[in-house]
């Protein structure tokens, strides 16, 4: 079964966070051995990060279909930073995938124990939306 | 360049799709399926997926142990995923306009909902 791991931890407007550099290369060197091990494992089936909050758009269609963008967002909204969609064998096996990703290094090295919202991911529209 | 386009609605408004007759699913699905065609035909189409209902979402934390602490508590107002597209466009421009289509797909007695949709860039661009 499919599980996507969301990191939904971005504010609006925020860039690259504020943290030494040596920090954020630690943070990333996590995320592309936590990939690695998907990989390996064979439970991976993407993984991709955002550009960051301050790019975002909100897009609607106006009453002739014609797109009205918009970069306004409420400052209590979460932004997705990144995600995973792993292909596992029980939920309980995705949920220990997003503590591990949850512990991900911050400032100084230490564990954000950061917060990953875990969906199932359906293949196909239930066949009652069909 | 690859962007992803994100629907998203709350759990109240979620459920409120259950309350759609038949015939307004299929034909929100038709101008949705329609679409997915289309991209697929111009090479713009990377892909789609729906998620489950927001009611079934799990918030994970690891604790010191690394043992994940399970937690399916969200605020009222939190704006859940429902689904999303990634696309391989030439522009932003591209981006907001397959936007647009997938924002006037049809609602309930077949009015365009006019849903918001967040447009946001891939970080690590693929060739």
């Amino acid at each position: 079964m499919k599980y996507m791991l969301m990191m939904n931890t971005m504010k609006a407007g925020q860039g690259v966070p504020a943290w030494p550099k040596k920090d954020l290369q630690a943070h990333v060197a996590f995320m592309m051995k936590f990939v690695k091990q998907l990989q390996e494992s064979g439970e991976l089936v993407a993984a991709e990060g955002l550009a960051f909050p301050d790019q975002a758009k909100v897009v609607r269609a106006g009453k002739d279909g014609l797109p009205i963008t918009d970069g306004v967002f409420p400052e209590s909204k979460e932004f997705l930073a990144g995600y995973w969609i792993v292909d596992v064998d029980s939920p309980e096996r995705a949920y220990a995938l997003a503590a591990q990703a949850s512990a991900a290094p911050g400032i100084g090295g230490e564990p954000l124990n950061m917060p990953i919202e875990v969906r199932a991911v359906m293949s196909c529209p239930p066949p009652e939306m069909l | 360049m690859k962007y992803i386009l994100l629907m998203t609605g709350t759990n109240a408004g979620a459920k409120g799709y259950h309350a759609w007759s038949q015939k307004d699913i299929d034909a929100h699905m038709a101008v949705l399926v329609s679409l997915n065609k289309e991209l697929g035909e111009s090479g713009e189409f990377v892909a789609t997926q729906g998620l489950s209902e927001p009611s079934e979402a799990k918030l994970v934390r690891g604790e010191k142990d690394g043992i994940p602490v399970t937690d399916g508590v969200f605020p009222e107002a939190k704006e859940f995923l429902l689904g999303y597209w990634i696309v391989d466009v030439n522009s932003p421009e591209r981006a907001y306009q397959i936007a647009a289509r997938i924002s006037t797909a049809p609602g309930p007695g077949g009015v365009p909902t006019n849903m918001p949709i967040e447009v946001r860039r891939f970080a690590t661009p693929r060739a």
